[in-house]
């Protein structure tokens, strides 16, 4: 079985803050983790591996720096590499990244089961899995908790509004993985990083891949940012101060007055 | 990178605008670095028209975009295993598809796929709604990504609609991107805002994974295609009584939707507590209840006051709550008759899943939270106190 | 396998931080600190294979470790710092008991023991020091006699005793010198041995989280297989071989210590409402309290890592670097966590933040594997040797060099390390001619101003070469202004402490004279937009540490 795993390197989200006079995000020196929808969807994977033996290429695009996130996965345990990496890249929206992302895929030729974490916490689109599905065109089944492959099926258990549902799909497949809440991302030991040294990763640019160059980049991205801004400063309210006991005083007032009780 | 031409003065208002911190002015001279990811911000700042993205290589093949007409909805249908109804966010979708469409002169449809889906035109029609795109079949009776999807490109395909909004829902998450995809068109996810200007729908929803807030377009390529949570517009009736035009299709679920079957659903037990995006109050917590001690009195609060406990992301990430009581960007969205935030600062992300409630009460220590700019009530004190001795002083 | 690279570095890093972040909580550290216990299971948790293993390291390939480079290893020891400084010391002592084999052990004595403290996961511990043998190694009173069989010497009976060994109580395999017929030798001594004991362990002011434990021989025999090299005499070569490189993780110790003082201050800073803004808004708590001790962090980063690829290149030896690393990064990381608890105020004094107890442990940097004063004493010998060899000249030719640095980068301090070098020249040479080095207080400030220079040489010449070194959070302009703050207080300190010395000891030289000789005023004019610049930097942490 042939398993790709597509992860990307993001901003640690607990770091990133905000310039409380711009409003713009201050990213400096702010340090770079594996997503961790990615990392969970990357451990089922390795789970699979470990029943089945499995090999697990993982994939990732982005600057040259976010061969960390490789090197992080093949030390947990995937067996091969592979970075996009290329200046025609630049500007993708989540089409263009799914359509080079897709294109790689084809190159990589055989898989089964394609795993992506349902999101990545620095975009919250959760559109680049079912992206690359339909540009492969074989069946995605998204926001899932659990998944198991065998002989050429898998069993997913999927979020759906007011409950959950179980799900058989024939492969190749796309599934994309939610997280549990209290997710603790698995690291590796200072040996099996060592070792991932030895792993191969390739680096593939926009030529190696085949990829039209009309659909990559801002060539391949319908979307543009018309204008960003801090958002609306309102009028503000009524502002009460005073001790604990007054304000709540002025509380079960306001309730009062604003009859949410008696 | 973004292209930065001869007639840059140096004034430095893209600087501050970026949200990559790529821009500098070095020389008198704006300076993108590495880090531009070339998202375009800063294009509409510069007062000189310097800035630029690169024009396509080629010029990409410009459809024309005139052929384009209509503000499509597509009604997500919810089964509880017992009955089929209209989810309710695909009439706030419908309100809001009116003012587009009105806007645009342009008609609002609305495009249901199911089983017996004629049940619903009488209820869908009261919302401005023109026409109405039916697909029913019993194959259809269940979601199903690729009957789904090859159904609703099929129409698009035939009847070349400009707009198509998406509930942010499961479904609607898991077919709208498979559709863009396919169609090489955009798509933005989780919209808080929707506009038309110069004929173009401006979809804005907070970016960048922070505190600001982004207006995105999609100026060539048609159609233009959005999710939008529950709760983030208001469903307003406009045509009680009339009966929009039901245009009936029949479109075959293609072979491949066999490869994935469900095997079983199970839905969650109905819970004793409210839904929090149904309940008329919510009490929501965030890092300033310090502890379980202080969730354990937004609980009081709300069951005194007939509502539901919610949390920033925050207080989830701390365990104080569990995921499904997020409220925010990334958690559920409410539009509360009351909501009282106890301890939440109010971050953008935050204040975008709350700020439709009717009333909103903010209590925080910090006299500059952002979470003031929202509220009615701003209560400047710590939330824990405040709401202990309130609890006493209503029990008497 | 090939060396480890940046890559694998940083995902080593981030696995340790991550190990520290679930299983280290802070309450673990104050109930273990509060008791003064070792939290063995922590420790045995990180040497573990599957979970870190961090002592494979140490350990060379061959034998079954990861064969560290000095640079993952100072590193290692910064972040393990900024975990606990005393979890970080019960880790360095297997490092540093298991140098003598790496330095003269046989290959034969290397497959056997490092292949026992790689796979069974072994504490070590350094057993070196005695109550009249500190640094000063020539007191040692630990004998080893030989054991004589058949006219062969088959073995030694080693007596005496040790003090203040970290691990000394928890061990399992001890390195431990002793004077042998030959001369003063290496010896392996495991726990158990007969006639081995260990004393209570001690109650210190700070790295509680370590063991530290009083050692007792009396008559051990141990076999001569495990006298490290089979050679007597070669003791005090092998431990003075890896001086430059213990001393260079004791540096990061230093570094990672104060770092996390005042990172908490810092972050408590932002929040800290005063007088209707964050405390972390105001000038004078910045410029007083904070921001120049990460000027000082990020020249010992510099220095550090500049050092420790020096190493890597020769190996052994860099006595004098190392012991400038140290002195200059421990002597830095113990003011700035003192400062750390004065920015938080009351709240710094109190056992609910970390920073007294960062405190309390750092002191230690400055005392163990050499204190502050012996290693001034270390770095002016280094150097003094240099500058009478060369006729003057030694740091009149780097002034040069740092005057061609500025002709090509204005904006780094290097006009002012060029002065500050001519300074010190200056300064030795009239010790010299005055014979000013009998005041033993001369040669330890002399040693210290040596050190200043030097640290802010490398930090200016890393940025002048845009070098933005491993592990640090700023970015090259930010460096370079703080390039540029380190390189004219470190001239004007070299400058008014030269003068201080000479006229301090020499009434009869004109001051006129001698200020101009050190062109003290060409040094106080660089300082113009100094504050400016160091606004600059405040701005910049600000924007890094905001919480």
């Amino acid at each position: 079985m042939n398993i790709i795993v597509c992860i990307k390197q993001v901003p640690d989200s607990t770091q990133v803050k905000v310039d409380p006079k711009t409003g713009t995000l201050i990213r400096a020196g702010v340090p770079s983790i594996l997503n961790p929808y990615d990392h969970f969807a990357l451990e089922k994977a390795l789970d699979i591996k470990a029943k089945t033996g499995a090999k697990v290429t993982v994939l990732s695009m982005g600057p040259n720096q976010a061969i960390a996130v490789l090197r992080l996965a093949l030390a947990l345990g995937a067996d091969e590499g592979i970075l996009l990496s290329d200046r025609a890249f630049a500007g993708s929206d989540t089409w263009a990244t799914s359509y080079a992302l897709a294109t790689a895929i084809r190159k990589i030729g055989q898989y089964d089961l394609i795993l992506c974490g349902q999101m990545a916490i620095d975009g919250d689109t959760a559109q680049t899995g079912p992206g690359i599905a339909k540009q492969l065109n074989i069946p995605q089944i998204t926001f899932c908790t659990h998944v198991d492959a065998s002989g050429n099926q898998v069993v997913v258990k999927k979020l759906i509004e007011g409950g959950k549902q179980v799900l058989q799909a024939d492969m190749p497949v796309l599934v994309t993985m939610t997280m549990p809440v209290d997710y603790a991302p698995k690291y590796p030991s200072f040996l099996a990083a060592h070792k991932a040294q030895d792993k191969q990763t390739y680096t593939w640019t926009a030529a190696d891949i085949g990829a039209d160059p009309q659909k990559l980049g801002l060539n391949g991205s319908p979307t543009r940012v018309d204008r960003i801004f801090p958002p609306p400063a309102r009028q503000k309210g009524e502002v009460l101060t005073g001790t604990a006991v007054e304000l709540a005083g002025k509380l079960v007032e306001i309730l009062k007055k604003e009859s949410f009780v008696k | 990178m973004i292209q930065i031409s001869q007639s840059c003065v140096g004034c430095g208002k893209c600087v501050s605008t970026c949200p990559f911190g790529a821009l500098s002015i070095v020389n008198r001279k704006a300076v993108a670095s590495a880090a531009c990811t070339m998202c375009g911000a800063c294009v509409s700042v510069c007062p000189m028209k310097a800035l630029s993205l690169p024009a396509s290589a080629a010029g990409a093949v410009k459809k024309d975009l005139s052929a384009y007409k209509g503000v499509w909805v597509f009604i997500e249908i919810s089964d509880d295993g017992r009955t089929q109804k209209v989810r309710p966010v695909g009439f706030e979708l419908l309100s809001k598809g009116r003012e587009l469409a009105d806007q645009l002169n342009e008609e609002l449809c609305a495009v249901v796929i199911g089983d017996n889906v004629q049940n619903y035109v009488a209820e869908l029609s009261q919302y401005g709604t023109d026409k109405i795109y039916a697909v029913s079949a019993p194959e259809y009776h269940t979601y199903n990504t690729l009957a789904y999807a090859n159904a609703l490109v099929t129409l698009i395909k035939k009847y070349n609609p400009s707009v198509v909004l998406f509930p942010s829902t499961y479904i609607g998450r898991d077919l709208s991107p498979r559709i863009s995809s396919e169609l090489f068109v955009g798509l933005t996810a989780d919209c808080t805002g929707l506009s038309i200007k110069e004929g173009n729908l401006i979809q804005t929803r907070p970016a960048f994974g922070g505190n600001i807030m982004a207006d995105i377009k999609c100026p060539d390529y048609r159609p233009q295609m959005a999710t939008v949570r529950p709760n983030v517009f208001k469903k307003v009736v406009t045509t009680a009584g009339r009966m929009a035009q039901l245009v009936s299709e029949t479109i075959p679920v293609p072979v491949e939707a066999g490869k994935v079957r469900v095997i079983e659903t199970q839905m969650d037990p109905v819970s004793s507590d409210q839904p929090l995006d149904e309940a008329p109050v919510v009490i929501a917590g965030g890092r300033g209840m310090k502890d379980q001690e202080g969730f354990a009195l937004l609980q009081k609060l709300a069951t005194t006051l007939g509502g539901a406990v919610g949390a920033s992301r925050a207080a989830v990430d701390m365990g104080f709550q569990p995921k499904e009581k997020q409220i925010g960007q990334s958690g559920v969205t409410v539009a509360s008759k009351l909501y009282i935030a106890c301890g939440i600062s109010g971050a953008v992300q935050h204040i975008v899943g709350m700020e439709h409630s009717d009333v909103i009460i903010g209590i925080n220590k910090d006299a500059n939270a952002p979470i003031f700019n929202v509220c009615k009530y701003a209560i400047v004190g710590d939330a824990k106190q405040v709401l202990a001795k309130a609890l006493e002083q209503l029990k008497k | 396998m090939a060396k480890n690279d940046l890559t694998t570095r940083n995902l080593m890093l981030d696995s340790l931080r991550q190990y520290a972040k679930n299983r280290i909580s802070f309450n673990l550290i104050r109930e273990h600190d509060a008791k003064n216990e070792i939290p063995l299971d922590i420790l045995k948790e990180m040497y573990d294979h599957d979970v870190l293993g961090v002592h494979l390291l140490l350990i060379p390939e061959e034998y079954g470790g990861l064969g560290g480079q000095t640079t993952e290893i100072y590193r290692i020891c910064e972040q393990l710092a900024r975990i606990d400084l005393g979890i970080a010391t019960g880790v360095f002592a297997t490092f540093l008991g298991s140098d003598p084999i790496n330095v003269g052990g046989t290959p034969e004595q290397k497959a056997k023991w490092f292949q026992k403290i790689a796979h069974e996961n072994k504490l070590v511990a350094y057993g070196a020091t005695e109550a009249d043998a500190g640094s000063d190694l020539v007191s040692l009173r630990t004998r080893a006699e030989h054991v004589v069989k058949d006219g062969k010497v088959v073995g030694y009976k080693i007596t005496g005793s040790k003090m203040w060994i970290s691990n000394g109580g928890v061990a399992d395999i001890y390195t431990v010198l002793a004077l042998a017929p030959g001369g003063p030798s290496w010896f392996i001594v495991e726990k158990g041995t007969p006639g081995f004991t260990q004393d209570a362990h001690e109650d210190k002011h700070g790295i509680r989280l370590s063991n530290t434990a009083g050692l007792a021989f009396d008559e051990v025999y141990v076999p001569a297989e495990n006298l490290i090299g089979l050679k007597e005499g070669q003791g005090f070569l092998q431990a003075q071989a890896v001086f430059g490189y213990t001393r260079l993780m004791v540096a990061a110790f230093g570094l990672g210590g104060g770092e996390q003082a005042v990172e908490t201050a810092l972050e408590y800073a932002q929040q800290r409402i005063q007088a209707g803004g964050p405390l972390a808004q105001k000038q004078g708590f910045m410029l007083k309290l904070i921001t120049p001790h990460y000027v000082r962090f990020e020249a010992a980063r510099a220095y550090i890592d500049w050092t420790a690829k020096q190493l890597e290149v020769n190996n052994h030896g860099l006595a004098t670097e190392g012991a400038i690393a140290k002195l200059y990064a421990t002597e830095s990381g113990n003011k700035a966590a003192e400062d750390a608890i004065q920015a938080m105020g009351g709240f710094g004094y109190t056992k609910e933040f970390a920073v007294e107890k960062i405190k309390r442990d750092v002191k230690i940097t400055c005392i163990y594997e050499g204190t502050s004063e012996v290693l001034e004493m270390t770095i002016f010998r280094g150097r003094w040797q240099e500058h009478l060899k060369s006729r003057g000249q030694y740091y009149l030719s780097q002034a040069d060099e740092f005057d061609a640095i500025h002709a090509q980068n204005p904006d780094v301090g290097a006009d002012s390390v060029a002065l500050g070098f001519r300074a010190l020249a200056r300064v030795l040479e009239d010790c010299r001619v005055n014979k000013l080095t009998r005041h033993q207080y001369v040669t330890f400030m002399l040693g210290d101003l040596i050190s200043e220079m030097e640290v802010a040489a490398v930090f200016t010449r890393q940025c002048a070469n845009k070098l933005v070194t491993e592990g640090s959070r700023f970015d090259i302009a930010s460096l370079c202004t703080m390039a540029r703050v380190n390189a004219r207080q470190s001239a004007f300190k070299v400058a008014s402490e030269g003068l201080r010395l000479i006229l301090g000891t020499c009434p009869h030289i004109n001051t006129a004279e001698l200020s101009q000789a050190v062109n003290l005023v060409g040094i106080e004019d660089k300082m113009r937009g100094l504050i400016n610049d160091m606004d600059t930097v405040s701005a910049k942490l600000r924007e890094i540490f905001k919480k």
